[in-house]
């Protein structure tokens, strides 16, 4: 018995549409039927076919249009052409445009079966690209982290090498890169990996906390301190100790963390007894600490212990041809988590995405794709669907003058941030009061 | 195994040698074994013919066929000597329903080889035994098979037909059995 599948029959012919309904129910498939092409689109929206027969000659959208169509948003489906008014050029024109084969109504029985028989050989094609296509993914994905463009794979062939020894690592990239997937995978990769992984975003706690959060405290340490609490580097006991942000902590902190990695020793607050440490440091960074230690505004023994090894991870518009891996495995997830089935984007959203340039990189790639199958109300994302991303359109790429150039970035900056002209300052890494100035001086207003 | 509560009722449409329904209802009791009785035959069916294509619309037969009394019969293979068309196909040599009642063989373009010379009465009656076995495997629900030369593959030609064997492939074969248990309780009366 042959496999099972969905065909579509297509025909405004209602004798035309049972005659095949009739035909393919003896095969044993599942068979729907559409009486124009609008329909047909509307039940493609709604599940799967794999197969498609389209009569040419129908009203309001010929078979033509349609496969343009399908073939557009649908290209595994596989379309035949059913004509009665079938002419060389409209079949050789069909079968340009995608169509498998084409019938001419009335056909001879053996004609519907070879017919038939490609489509199997078909199936069987696309089943083996499937199979194909999942080493590929295998390949391509790297604990999680996906990627196919020689900048990731420099990345990818790095992380076992790195992970066999016990060398800080510092990994570099703006935010949303995925530089914690990254530390991950070490961990994954390295003879720590049965041990924890203790991930602590170094920016986002204050200071005094982060020590006591580090290093634990004795009860009775200060006021509050009712119980004992091991600090995270006890904690990781073996494992690994991402400290991101690392960029953000105090210099204090840094000479604290020096001599922990310099001793592999701690004291909890409180406490003189120095405790053994076993971790391994990986930090993660959006900074420029070169930069900063060349500016004595980061302290160059503590950058040059935690950089004894460093992985940089690309952003995103550096490698825009991970941009459809990437959407795929978020559609993936998002369809699974939303139970929405959003399984297609056209070439024109994929279009839009690789001109966009993702300030946020693979993150901001991420929620866009998530808020695209959350509002989705079909199984394709279509460039409208994507209408609140902004590429960076260059309609009129004449010369333009700096004062001009610097004007559009603030003025492009203010609307991501929403005119929160305190964010939008720190995007631009200039005072909130400068930014003030600009604005008035470039006379720049909220929409 | 038998299963002698299973009624075939085998219908000429027409004129149609004795020897031809004979042959179907052999056909059928050796290899369904179930008992075909050659019922009285109808009239052409004027109403069925395609005056654009000179050739017999076999869902409109059906259709007629199902609507008529044949309360003793659980199936009816009707046998007609006209060329057979279905909208989407030039020609059929038979038609049915998948589940349906009724189905129809036309012994019209069996006559003829493939390169167009006569073909002699033997061949002619296995032809029409074939259609016949393979047209009732849709009535039991039985699907078009993969095997090339299992009954219930479908033959676009008379080559097809030709080389196609007089048995279902093992698979059909258990699905024709667990088709006709369903059907009307099975009394399994196997020795």
């Amino acid at each position: 018995m042959a496999d099972k599948m969905n065909i579509m029959i297509v025909d405004d012919e209602e004798i035309i549409r049972v005659s095949f309904l009739q035909w393919f129910q003896k095969l044993g498939h599942l068979v729907d039927t559409a009486a124009s092409g609008f329909e047909a689109l509307e039940k493609l929206e709604d599940k799967p076919f794999e197969v498609m027969f389209v009569d040419i000659k129908m009203p309001g959208m010929d078979g033509i249009e349609l496969l343009e169509k399908v073939k557009e948003e649908y290209p595994d489906v596989i379309v035949i052409i059913i004509t009665a008014y079938g002419t060389i050029e409209t079949a050789v024109n069909a079968m340009k445009m995608g169509a498998m084969d084409y019938l001419l109504k009335p056909f001879k029985p053996e004609q519907l079966s070879l017919v038939m028989e490609k489509i199997i050989q078909q199936q069987k094609f696309i089943s083996q690209y499937e199979y194909v296509k999942g080493r590929l993914e295998e390949i391509t994905r790297f604990e999680n982290i996906i990627g196919q463009s020689p900048a990731m794979q420099e990345v990818f062939n790095m992380i076992p090498e790195v992970a066999e020894s016990d060398a800080s690592i510092l990994i570099t990239g703006e935010t949303g890169t995925g530089k914690e997937l990254v530390a991950k995978a070490v961990h994954a990769k390295s003879r720590r990996h049965h041990l924890p992984f203790i991930a602590i975003n170094c920016g986002a706690i204050p200071d005094t906390l982060l020590e006591s959060e580090l290093f634990g405290y004795e009860r009775g340490a200060f006021t509050g301190a009712s119980h004992s609490r091991k600090g995270f580097l006890e904690v990781v006991s073996g494992g690994t100790l991402f400290l991101d942000e690392i960029g953000e902590i105090s210099e204090k902190m840094q000479v604290d963390l020096l001599r922990v990695l310099e001793e592999r020793k701690i004291t909890r607050v409180g406490n003189r007894e120095p405790i053994d440490l076993d971790f391994r440091l990986i930090s993660a960074t959006q900074k420029d600490l070169e930069k900063e230690v060349s500016a004595d505004k980061y302290r160059e023994d503590f950058f040059y212990r935690i950089n004894v090894i460093n992985i940089h991870v690309p952003p995103l518009r550096k490698r825009k041809e991970d941009i459809p891996l990437l959407v795929d495995h978020f559609l993936q997830k998002y369809s699974h988590e939303t139970t929405k089935r959003v399984d297609h984007v056209t070439s024109d959203a994929i279009a839009l995405l690789k001109d966009y340039q993702w300030p946020g990189n693979v993150r901001e790639l991420e929620n866009a794709i998530e808020r695209a199958v959350v509002l989705s109300k079909s199984r394709t994302l279509r460039r409208e669907d994507l209408a609140f991303v902004r590429p960076i359109t260059s309609p009129e790429r004449k010369p333009r003058s700096l004062h001009e150039v610097e004007k559009n970035h603030i003025e492009e900056i203010l609307r991501e941030c929403g005119w929160n002209v305190t964010m939008a300052a720190k995007v631009l890494d200039i005072n909130r009061v400068t930014l003030h100035k600009m604005i008035k001086r470039y006379d720049l207003k909220r929409p | 195994m038998t299963f002698k509560n299973i009624s075939i009722g085998l219908v000429p449409i027409g004129e149609i040698p004795n020897i031809t329904c004979k042959s179907i209802a052999a056909h059928i009791l050796g290899y369904y074994n179930l008992d075909a009785d050659i019922l009285p035959p109808l009239e052409e069916p004027a109403y069925a013919f395609d005056t654009r294509r000179l050739q017999y619309n076999a869902g409109l037969i059906i259709t007629a066929i199902e609507d008529k009394e044949y309360d003793d019969y659980d199936k009816i293979v009707c046998v007609f000597d006209a060329d057979l068309f279905v909208p989407i196909m030039s020609y059929v040599f038979g038609e049915a329903r998948q589940g349906g009642r009724c189905a129809l063989v036309s012994t019209y373009r069996l006559k003829r080889n493939v390169d167009g010379s006569s073909s002699p009465l033997s061949l002619r009656l296995e032809r029409a035994g074939k259609v016949a076995l393979h047209e009732l495997g849709h009535l039991f629900d039985l699907h078009h098979c993969t095997d090339e030369q299992c009954i219930m593959h479908f033959s676009g030609g008379l080559q097809a037909l030709d080389e196609a064997r007089l048995n279902h492939c093992r698979y059909c074969s258990l699905y024709l059995r667990d088709a006709l248990r369903k059907h009307h309780g099975a009394e399994d009366k196997a020795p």
